[in-house]
């Protein structure tokens, strides 16, 4: 239409031309990057009346219109100047690079040529770009220049949400940054949440925008050819966490979009400029997407793995190295990096198993953007030692799963020595479970005194059991018992004859008798000593003999005598001897004396014992 | 005539066997059983470092008592050293099983240390067993066996010389059960020793010390001990010892760690 009213000018105009001196003949084109099946136009120009212009051969393109030519001309302080264009409507057919070749007219009989120009054709939708310029976030969002939709067409064309993951294969526990984004070509007057993706099988956390008070940041963005209205409607951080093909159920919204009214014209421009127009709901739903997620490789796998992934450091630190019992002892673990911060597990440190622990106080600083979740979190573990001695803190055994060399990666850290000298109160402590040993009335008690009465000591080894004295004091008993029972037997062998027993004590009781004479002897009580001399030969010879004591006289003692054969002379020595000693009871002595007495008695019964 | 003069026998006999045991009876060191009693005067006055330095020395020179190692024992304990109290209060329960002081002390001093095991029980035969080998002290044992032995070697003597039937009788069954209680006497004193041979025991000196699974130091460690727990020896193996719990459980510990009982 337009160009029917150009060419109509064109020809009017066409009857005098004017040169200018300079000519140039240039060629431009709308835009250097077109999507397939959009029209563009490319125009060659010259600042004077040429001839015989030889088009490029558009390879690679379609040409939907042309040559339209139009001439202009122009006259300023007198001088005339003439233009002509040559313009074609171009349709990229295939993606790839092109590049138009120049284009050649004859001015005054000169030859020019223009420039080729290089076309990058990209695989677009089948819609022709109505608009392509960035264009900056304005207050309301919304590009000025949408169009409105127009009545029919299909709206998943120009309003869609697509589910963008930055990358969909990824290893269990690795992070996936989810955006949904809302692609628009259409102008939005309201919309609502309908129905959010529960995200199963994922941990997620939500990126906060960094200002929440603002509304959505809206950007351009071509996709599939086609320039958009883009804005980031959500961007969740997951983390997978079972193996296998997880698929992320679309998120629904309902748009309240303007559309033009439906009896408008669609070349109607005046309808269009008044904006005759319907507010439509759609609910858009965005496609489900599918994550690939890989189990961790089970090579290499560390002991003591706790399902960190991504890519951390650590370090720990002590907060004394010399303490006394009781007291407090901090150690801390610092895990920084990036990756699953908030799903680690507990680090377990082996702490000397006589360290009293508790429980750690994490701090997590963590943030949430675009590229995942990343900073640190501190572990920081009270401990007490009950009891002193040297000890040692392991060092921690933390490892990660780098997904980006498919590796794991065990981080070391340092041992820490800690040496707990004696407290000063440690009877204080009531950390022990008090119920476990004896009651506590007990302990008011107080030890049993010393002993004081029994101060024997003894070395070592000196003691009486075991020792030869208690074997011979054992033995020394049954060892009397036998010396009794052989004594007894041979007591009673020798006593079972009455008569050889009293024989034999004869001896011994003249003996016994002379020894009371002796006595008298010696006191010179001479009466007394013959009575004792006459006593002792009648007993000794009463029972030497064994005659009776009633039958005891001179004659039964001298025939006895004389039976056993005894001497003659040492009878009758005996019997005189008897008879001085019964005389010298009554009558004093002469002629011998006490003391040959004493000796002649005791002679001859030492000459009976000898001879009987 | 003839029972005096058996009379004179027994007399003779038992004038000897006082003179043989009253010494035994009466073993002492005059100088050593001073400084005992200067430890205990050191005690009396609660100067208990004083005491300790006494009565170990009277220890360094070799002597032994019961009384001496408890009184060693309370000193320690009231300086608060839990495992010196329990290393010679158990020395000198060695010495005097049936003590009920040191019974008691002991169970007192156990209060103070950090272990608790709780004991297996012991099968109740091998308790009635154990309480009655250990009723009485070694050395009382084996005066009261020499006495018995004795006094019934003496009734059977006068069972063998008496002339009454009456006294005849009963000196003889009196002389079978005296023999026999004095056999049993020298059974108990001998398991008694026996007892203390095999059951060799010791106290974890050390604050905090880690049980290994064997002899080294690479060994695993099964569990850990506190000063003044007392353990069983099993077995020695140069620098290491393998222990028993009273609740069951082995391991093997560093012989620096314990001192034997």
């Amino acid at each position: 239409m337009k160009r029917r009213y150009c060419i109509l000018l064109l020809l009017l105009l066409n009857t005098s031309l004017l040169f200018a001196a300079d000519i140039k003949f240039t060629a431009s084109v709308s835009k250097t990057e077109v999507s397939t099946t959009e029209q563009f136009e490319i125009t060659f120009s010259v600042n004077g009346n040429g001839d015989r212009f030889t088009p490029p051969s558009f390879t690679g393109f379609l040409v939907a219109s042309g040559p339209n030519v139009s001439t202009s001309m122009t006259v300023i302080n007198g001088n005339a100047s003439s233009s002509m264009e040559y313009s074609y409507e171009l349709i990229a057919v295939k993606p790839g690079s092109y590049t138009i070749g120049p284009a050649s007219i004859v001015v005054n009989g000169k030859q020019l040529t223009t420039k080729p120009i290089k076309i990058n054709v990209v695989k677009g939708s089948g819609q022709p770009a109505q608009q392509g310029q960035q264009n900056a976030a304005q207050q309301n969002g919304m590009d000025s220049r949408v169009t409105m939709k127009r009545p029919g067409s299909d709206i998943s064309k120009s309003l869609f949400i697509r589910a963008a993951l930055d990358k969909s294969n990824v290893y269990l526990g690795e992070q996936i940054t989810l955006t949904y984004k809302l692609y628009t070509r259409v102008a939005l007057v309201g919309s609502e949440p309908d129905k959010l993706p529960d995200l199963n099988g994922f941990y997620s956390q939500d990126i906060t925008p960094k200002n929440p008070n603002q509304q959505v940041q809206w950007t351009t963005e071509t996709y599939k050819g086609v320039k958009y209205n883009v804005a980031n409607m959500k961007q969740t951080i997951l983390f997978p966490e079972h193996a296998g093909d997880v698929t992320i159920d679309p998120i629904s919204m309902i748009f309240v979009v303007r559309e033009a009214d439906q009896s408008a014209d669609d070349d109607d421009m005046i309808g269009q400029f008044f904006g005759s127009y319907n507010d439509v709901r759609y609910k858009i739903k965005s496609t489900p997407v599918t994550i690939h997620v890989k189990p961790l490789p089970q090579a290499g796998k560390p002991i003591g793995f706790g399902g960190a992934v991504g890519k951390f450091n650590i370090s720990t630190s002590l907060d004394k190295n010399e303490l006394k019992t009781n007291e407090p002892l901090n150690y801390k673990i610092r895990i920084s990096g990036k990756g699953n911060l908030k799903l680690l597990k507990p680090i377990t440190p082996s702490f000397p198993a006589d360290f009293e622990k508790y429980d750690p106080k994490t701090i997590d600083t963590i943030a949430e953007n675009e590229n995942g979740q990343s900073g640190s979190r501190t572990y920081t573990y009270l401990l007490i030692p009950r009891h002193e001695g040297k000890f040692t803190i392991d060092p921690v055994k933390f490892s990660y799963f780098d997904p980006s060399t498919g590796r794991y990666v065990s981080l070391p850290t340092k041992a820490y020595p800690v040496k707990v000298n004696k407290g000063t109160s440690e009877s204080n402590v009531t950390a022990y479970s008090g119920a476990d040993k004896q009651d506590v009335k007990m302990l008011n008690k107080d030890i049993r005194y010393i002993k004081t009465e029994d101060v024997d000591v003894s070395k070592k080894g000196e003691g009486f059991y075991d020792s030869d004295l208690y074997y011979s004091l054992l033995a020394f008993g049954p060892l009397l018992f036998l010396g009794a029972l052989v004594y007894g037997k041979w007591y009673e062998k020798n006593n079972s004859d009455i008569v050889k027993v009293k024989s034999r004590k004869a001896g011994r009781i003249a003996a016994k008798h002379l020894a009371s004479a002796k006595a008298q002897l010696s006191a010179n009580n001479s009466k007394l000593f013959y009575e004792n001399v006459f006593r002792g030969l009648y007993g000794y010879l009463s029972d030497k003999l064994n005659i009776a004591a009633a039958d005891l006289n001179r004659e039964k003692i001298a025939a006895e005598l004389k039976t056993r054969a005894i001497d003659e002379r040492l009878i009758n020595e005996l019997l005189d001897t008897l008879d001085l000693c019964d005389m010298a009871r009554y009558a004093p002595v002469s002629g011998i004396s006490e003391q040959q007495v004493f000796d002649k008695a005791k002679n001859m019964i030492n000459d009976i014992e000898n001879e009987v | 005539m003839t029972s005096k003069m058996k009379y004179n026998m027994i007399r003779r006999i038992i004038w000897l066997l006082l003179l043989v045991v009253s010494p035994l009876m009466a073993l002492c060191n005059d100088a050593a059983s001073a400084l005992l009693k200067k430890g205990n005067d050191a005690y009396a006055k609660a100067k208990y470092a004083e005491a300790i330095a006494t009565y170990q020395k009277l220890v360094d020179g070799g002597y032994q008592s019961a009384a001496l190692y408890f009184n060693l024992g309370n000193a320690y304990y009231k300086t608060d050293e839990i495992p010196s109290a329990l290393l010679y209060y158990e020395k000198a329960r060695k010495l005097s099983p049936g003590d009920e002081d040191i019974h008691v002390n002991i169970q007192l001093a156990n209060l103070k240390t950090t272990d608790k095991l709780d004991e297996a029980p012991e099968f109740f035969i091998t308790k009635w067993w154990h309480a009655f080998i250990l009723g009485l002290s070694l050395n009382t044992l084996a005066i009261i066996s020499v006495l018995l032995i004795f006094a019934g070697s003496v009734t059977f003597i006068l069972y063998r010389f008496t002339q009454s039937v009456g006294v005849k009788k009963a000196a003889f069954y009196s002389a079978i059960l005296l023999v026999f209680l004095g056999v049993v006497f020298v059974f108990i004193a001998g398991r008694q020793a026996d007892y203390f041979e095999s059951h060799r025991q010791a106290i974890v000196f050390s604050g905090t010390v880690t049980i290994k699974s064997g002899p080294g130091r690479a060994s695993k460690d099964l569990f850990i001990l506190h000063d003044g727990t007392k353990v069983d020896i099993l077995e020695h193996n140069n620098e290491w010892m393998k222990i028993r719990l009273s609740n069951g459980n082995e391991g093997w510990i560093s012989a620096t760690d314990v001192k034997e009982i």
